[in-house]
């Protein structure tokens, strides 16, 4: 590997090349210190060995212009410190000067997260070894970050209370005061047909101590890392071998994973959790944080020690665990992993290095692909057994080919499994049954138990056996492959048959109002199992994706795969759970049909909206198929689409559409075309020559435009190929035949998910910053190139020195430009052209399974992250402030709504075919009815929605909620934001993204 | 009707453009549903405590705003008469200024601002008609305030009637002071809604905070009221609660019984807010009430009940 190809000639900084420094010399003593420290202390050197041996590596340490070099290798239990970083050396960091060698020294572990991403230094070479050597160093050094984290906190606090000493409990508690009006409505929708009020304005969360319980557990219990699924899954790789089996045969990759998925799921704890009317966990902890040591499992292996004393998503790690992993775990998988089975086999690629350089695009599969939506349907309705019975009937028809063969026996392995686990749980539920003292409860297990022993196994019966067979699957899927982005789909539609079969069973008005409530309090149990696992994140993703949880999404309403109402009885029991909810996760998104669904129903959505300040997103049917019109979906299979994730559309059951493959900075092509290729945080020039604006290369304003889309097919093209590359690693690493048997065509085809066995094949990106483009080109467009108010070379000077000398400038920008949402044609046409071009160049690429590569307009949380990786915009916007959300239209755009709502629903749905986030943040008025404030955010998102809006969500906060949050956050534990497509807990947010809301533009209801 | 007031007295072929301060979109407190309004410049009262202050005069003024200025001072070399200066306290000397709205012109960042814009019926109509949608979804409108819009009944006229005709609910906000004949035939017609303004039922205090007596706008109101009561149009008798001034609970009395004897049922208080002084200080207007304490915070929610039930007690409902 080699180490400086990323450096150009010329771009090194003024450190002396190739003469030594002084700090050169303190970076030895340290590594002198730290090696010293090793080999002579006996309870430190022990932890350089696992299980199957001494872990042996070498990490170098340098500056762009070398004045600093040395490594210091671990080999055989002993640690020396080199002169040269030799060509082997499994990681190397790479600073950009000897300052920001001599910062890191002294920086916390938080500073050392945000020098990261600043590209303050970058590293070349196996990740898991850069995570080993931080374990090593936090040995030494624990105690004194665990100092600096807690003064770092201690710090922070006293600022915040010093800026706002007073809390303002009128504003938290007129959130918890929106809980009290409850609207009624009328039965209006042809499939509700048990509800009066399908509002069910008669309950709220005082109704149910069960899931209340739940919800405070879920704000009090500090999430843990659970070792159960990397042991199991471990030992039995040690046993049966990785690349070859016990005998030395190659192993095939689906029938490797499946023989260890299904001794995961047959010896993995059947826990019945206290109380639940659910049965089974994904962890054996409360709230357990799960690894997945093929994906990105060794991504915590240097915070092992410090993880529980962090600001930001803290977790609890056992000794014990700690001591797993460390010792039997990551060293086991620190070269089996999707990213370093990328490097290896293809030498770094180029599309890599710049995505572990942060700044401009960040590939999903270097973690998972996950992001689909399963047919449970098959599975209610056949039961595991009826599915292994289909897929027996295509193993005796179609013999010849191995690898089909392979695929459809790795399917039954873990059908096996999956029953496995049920039958563990039923037997376990008999037994705390004859434990319980409890009549009620015993009763309740005893229940749990014939319930387990139908489902999975068996086609389920009641609503209780379906919404369990569910939760059995759901485990089922998160125990194969980890646990982003997998979404639940829709689950009102999958539940109201069993629901209807129940309430027919009952004739008395009282009966069945008690079935009504029990149905509600069992989904309150559903929605709330699902948050008993986090995703795995190490420090840094708190300030790349903070607040996220797993994004399980749940989507509601909209129409049957026949074109009809689709709207039910369980549609707005799902609502009502929401609603009293209020969690981040499952993310709740509603699809509206305006020809056919109800008013009443989406003035629902409205008030849900309100009282959870966040939730649901709302989605219209007729742009979302618009959207997708370019591919030969069957119009039954695009009627049936549920949102992944965050927002994007896949085709329930049938469509591998891993629509978060990536998340890529807009932004980061502009500044490469004012650059010449240059990308400015990186100090790298990675893109093609373009021109410089000083040379005055561009004489009109599509030569412009021009350099910015060779810049962005730039690196559209890198991060496709890099995709690509972790692609044929996922199928080789981390096949999911468990997947594959509920989405169409796999059993038939005999073919594996990542192989292209879905009826449906595409990949969606999220493309970052476009209102921050949109903006900046057409204040190009108009001051540079037809007002000639300012010279290109002087607004780039302005822009390179973030405005500081220009304010007049910068005024005429924010206060005279029509930007997008300004209610002007040419800001949407502007948009258009931006959105049309990313579009088709992500459409060009072929893709690996078949089908085509998509692209959204939406942006988790990286409109924060990558705006504090960026420089000042011609758009005005300063240097490291935000992106606007999604595809938000900037606060300055317009002080009317309307203009944003008008502007965004005449983009071009067919270029966004990936969906969007469009965010509003809308603030009802003190003492306004709620009547009146439910009409008013009806009557936005009704006419958006006629005008052809694809995508809507609202955060129904003030500005000074939000501060008082920030300060008090004891008063605020629940409260739910949309971030970009998905929700968070504020108070849970690092302080950006914080920042980044309270300064959203702010809309009275 | 009774005689036409002082300053509407013009033929419709001699009535001056309107000039327009701003068209709001989106708004929620002006009318039923989502509206658009029309704030006309130019008003025949002069209430002390205006909190549109930048519309009294129908000329077009120069508003500074010290908040968004730069300090480039671009605009120093633009103006010709010298009116420009730091070292004033509103940056403009509004004895020198001419009102060229030269420096307005170069401005870069807007802190100079011609306030008032003389625009065509057409103009208007299609900059509102875009939000249509959302006045048909949520039960909305136009609403045409000001400013007084019927110091200009013939351009209110065709404004409001181009509106109407495609299909949008109107509605004015009214001071009640204009020519009653001219009114019904150019205006009325072309209106669903009326919100009228009362404020102080004392004739001498009226002259002495609003500039005239208020002979002509009670006549106006009853004429308007026997027709609602007919069913001809809506009306809704509005008052602003100025602290010490209109919400005093002697004027409040006499407009309940006031209402009461005409047989009026409902009325709508507008709390007091302390938006207003800030604008005052943009345009330089001379306003020793908008420096006064009492201006400056929002009325309680519990004074204002009071006032209501004093309207309930003489059996009106309060909006």
């Amino acid at each position: 590997m080699v180490f400086f190809q990323t450096t150009p000639a010329g771009e090194a900084s003024s450190d002396r090349a190739h003469g030594k420094s002084a700090i050169q010399w303190v970076v030895k003593l340290l590594l002198r210190l730290m090696a010293a420290s090793f080999n002579y202390r006996p309870t430190l050197r022990k932890n350089l060995k696992s299980d199957q041996g001494w872990i042996n590596f070498t990490v170098g340490i340098c500056t762009r212009s070398r004045s600093v070099e040395a490594a210091i290798q671990f080999k055989q239990g002993r640690l020396s410190v080199l002169h040269t970083i030799p060509t082997d050396a499994e990681i190397v960091l790479v600073f950009k000067s000897d300052a920001a060698v001599r910062k890191f020294l002294t920086a916390t572990p938080t500073e050392q997260v945000h020098m990261i991403l600043q590209n303050d230094f970058y590293t070349v070479g196996n990740a898991s070894y850069l995570n080993l050597f931080v374990y090593c160093l936090s040995l030494l050094l624990n105690k004194k970050q665990i100092r600096m984290m807690q003064k770092e906190r201690r710090q922070d606090r006293k600022k915040l209370a010093r800026a706002a000493p007073e809390a303002k409990p009128h504003l938290s508690e007129e959130l918890q005061a929106r809980r009290e009006t409850r609207l009624t409505g009328a039965r209006v929708d042809p499939g509700v047909l048990f509800l009066e009020d399908p509002y069910l304005s008669a309950y709220g969360l005082e109704n149910f101590p069960r899931v209340a319980a739940f919800l405070d557990a879920h704000f009090e219990t500090r999430a843990e890392v659970c070792p159960e699924l990397p042991k199991l899954v471990t030992d039995w790789h040690k046993i049966h071998g990785y690349e070859t089996d016990a005998e030395g045969r190659p192993w095939h990759p689906v029938l490797r994973k499946a023989h260890c998925y299904k001794h995961t799921m047959e010896n993995r704890h059947p826990i019945i959790h206290a109380n639940d009317l659910i049965a089974g966990t994904t962890t054996t902890k409360d709230i357990g944080v799960v690894v997945y040591p093929e994906g990105h499992g060794t991504m915590i292996w240097g915070e092992l020690l410090t993880v529980p004393h962090r600001s930001l998503n803290p977790y609890d790690v056992a000794a014990e665990t700690r001591q797993l992993l460390h010792h039997e775990v990551f060293p086991y998988w620190a070269n089996r992993n999707f990213k370093e089975w990328v490097r290896r086999k293809y030498d770094n690629p180029l599309g890599q290095q710049i995505d572990e350089r942060w700044a401009v695009y960040f590939n999903w599969k270097s973690v998972t692909i996950s992001h689909t939506i399963p047919d449970f349907p098959k599975i209610l309705r056949l039961g595991a057994k009826g599915i292994i019975a289909e897929i027996e009937a295509e193993l005796t028809a179609d013999v010849d080919d191995p690898d089909k063969t392979a695929t459809r026996r790795a399917m039954i392995l873990c059908l096996e499994g999956l029953m496995a686990y049920a039958a563990n749980l039923a037997r376990q539920a008999a037994a705390e049954a004859l434990e319980t003292e409890d009549p009620v409860r015993r009763e309740e297990l005893e229940h749990l138990a014939r319930v387990c022993e139908q489902v999975v196994a068996r086609p389920a019966r009641t609503l209780d056996e379906a919404v369990n067979a569910v939760w059995i699957t759901w485990v089922g899927l998160h125990m194969e492959s980890t646990n982003a982005g997998l979404s639940l789909g829709r689950l009102d539609q999958w539940l109201q048959p069993y629901f209807e079969a129940d309430m027919a069973c009952l004739d008395g008005l009282e009966d069945r109002e008690a079935y009504v409530k029990h149905a509600i309090e069992l989904i309150g149990c559903f929605m709330m199992r699902c948050t008993d696992h986090l995703p795995l994140t190490p420090d840094f993703a708190n300030y790349y994706f903070g607040g996220s949880s797993s994004d399980q999404a749940i989507t509601l309403g909209g129409v049957t795969p026949e074109g009809e109402d689709a709207v039910n009885d369980m549609t707005y029991i799902f609502l009502k759970v929401t609603e009293m909810l209020s969690i981040r996760d499952p993310n709740v998104n509603a699809r509206c049909h305006l020809g056919k669904n109800s008013d009443t129903y989406l003035k629902r959505l409205c008030e849900v909206n309100l009282t959870t300040a966040a939730t649901p997103s709302m989605h219209n049917d007729e742009t979302i198929w618009a959207s997708l019109a370019e591919f030969d979906y069957a119009t039954e299979d695009l009627r049936n689409w549920s949102a992944t994730g965050c927002v994007e559309p896949t085709l329930s059951g049938k469509h591998m559409g891993h629509t978060n493959f990536q998340m890529i900075s807009l932004v980061a092509a502009l500044e490469m075309a004012l650059n010449d290729g240059r990308h400015p945080l990186m100090d790298w020039k990675i893109g093609p020559d373009t021109g410089r604006v000083e040379d005055s290369t561009f004489q009109t304003f599509d030569q412009f435009f021009d350099a910015f889309e060779k810049q962005m097919g730039f690196l559209i093209k890198q991060s496709i190929a890099y995709n690509e590359m972790l692609a044929r690693a996922h199928q080789e690493i981390r096949p999911t035949p468990m997947l594959s048997t509920l989405i169409d065509d796999c059993i038939r085809d005999g073919q594996d998910v990542t192989r292209g066995g879905a009826r449906y094949n595409s990949s969606g990106a999220a493309c970052i910053g476009l209102a921050d483009v949109t903006d900046s080109l057409l204040v190009v467009k108009k001051l540079v190139f037809e007002e000639g108010k300012v010279s290109f070379a002087d607004l780039k000077q302005a822009i390179d020195t973030n405005f500081e000398n220009d304010p007049a400038l910068h005024a005429m920008i924010t206060r005279k430009i029509p930007f997008f949402g300004s209610g002007r044609t040419e800001a949407v046409a502007m948009a258009n052209r931006v959105t049309r071009f990313v579009h088709d160049s992500y459409g060009r690429h072929p893709h690996y399974r078949g089908g085509r590569y998509t692209a959204g307009f939406w942006s988790m949380s990286n409109h924060v992250a990558y705006g504090t990786l960026s420089g000042a915009l011609p758009s005005g916007r300063l240097k490291g402030k935000p992106f606007t959300p999604g595809l938000t239209p900037q606060p300055a755009a317009s002080n009317n709504l309307l203009d944003n709502l008008r502007d965004v629903a005449a983009l071009d749905p067919g270029n966004m075919n990936n969906n969007i986030a469009f965010n509003v943040k809308v603030v009802p008025g003190a003492g306004e009815p709620r009547d009146k404030t439910v009409n008013t955010m009806f009557s936005y998102v009704k006419t958006y929605f006629q005008l052809g809006g694809m995508q809507m969500q609202m955060n129904v906060v003030t500005s000074a909620m939000l501060r008082d949050a920030m300060a008090h956050p004891e008063n605020y534990r629940n409260l739910l934001v949309r971030i970009s497509g998905y929700n968070a807990y504020f108070v849970t947010l690092n302080r950006d993204m914080q920042l980044e809301l309270i300064e959203r533009a702010e809309y009275g209801l | 009707m009774t005689a036409p007031p002082p300053h509407g007295e013009r033929n419709a072929s001699e009535e001056a453009a309107p000039l327009i301060l701003d068209v709001k979109g989106n708004s929620l407190d002006d009318g039923p549903g989502i509206r658009s309004v029309v704030f006309f410049k130019g008003c025949p009262l002069t209430c002390v405590w205006c909190h549109n202050p930048e519309s009294k005069k129908a000329a077009a003024e120069l508003a500074y705003d010290a908040g968004a200025c730069t300090g480039c001072e671009t605009c120093l070399t633009a103006c010709e008469k010298g009116a420009l200066d730091r070292n004033l306290p509103g940056y403009v000397d509004r004895q020198a200024c001419d009102r060229c709205f030269a420096c307005a012109a170069v401005c870069p960042s807007g802190a100079l601002e011609r306030v008032g814009l003389e625009r065509s019926v057409d103009e208007i109509t299609a900059s509102i008609l875009k939000d249509k949608p959302f006045f048909d979804t949520s039960g909305g409108g136009v609403t045409f305030s000001g400013g007084e819009p019927t110091l200009f009944p013939s351009f209110l006229g065709r404004l409001a009637e181009s509106i109407k005709r495609a299909g949008v609910h109107t509605l004015l906000e009214t001071c009640g002071f204009f020519d009653g004949e001219r009114f019904a035939a150019l205006v009325l017609p072309h209106l669903d809604t009326i919100y009228f303004d009362l404020k102080l039922f004392d004739r001498a205090a009226h002259r002495r905070f609003c500039g005239l007596p208020n002979d002509v706008l009670i006549d106006n109101f009853l004429t308007l009221a026997d027709l609602a009561h007919r069913g001809a149009i809506e009306l809704l008798p509005r008052i602003p609660l100025v602290p010490e001034i209109t919400a005093t609970e002697a004027n409040i009395a006499a407009w309940a019984e006031f209402l009461a004897r005409h047989h009026w049922g409902e009325v709508k208080l507008l709390a007091y807010n302390p938006l207003w002084p800030e604008k005052v200080a943009k345009i330089g207007e001379d306003n020793s009430l908008a420096g006064q304490d009492g201006m400056q915070t929002w009325m309680p929610a519990e004074e204002v009940a009071r006032l209501e039930d004093v309207f309930h007690r003489a059996g009106i409902a309060t909006l």
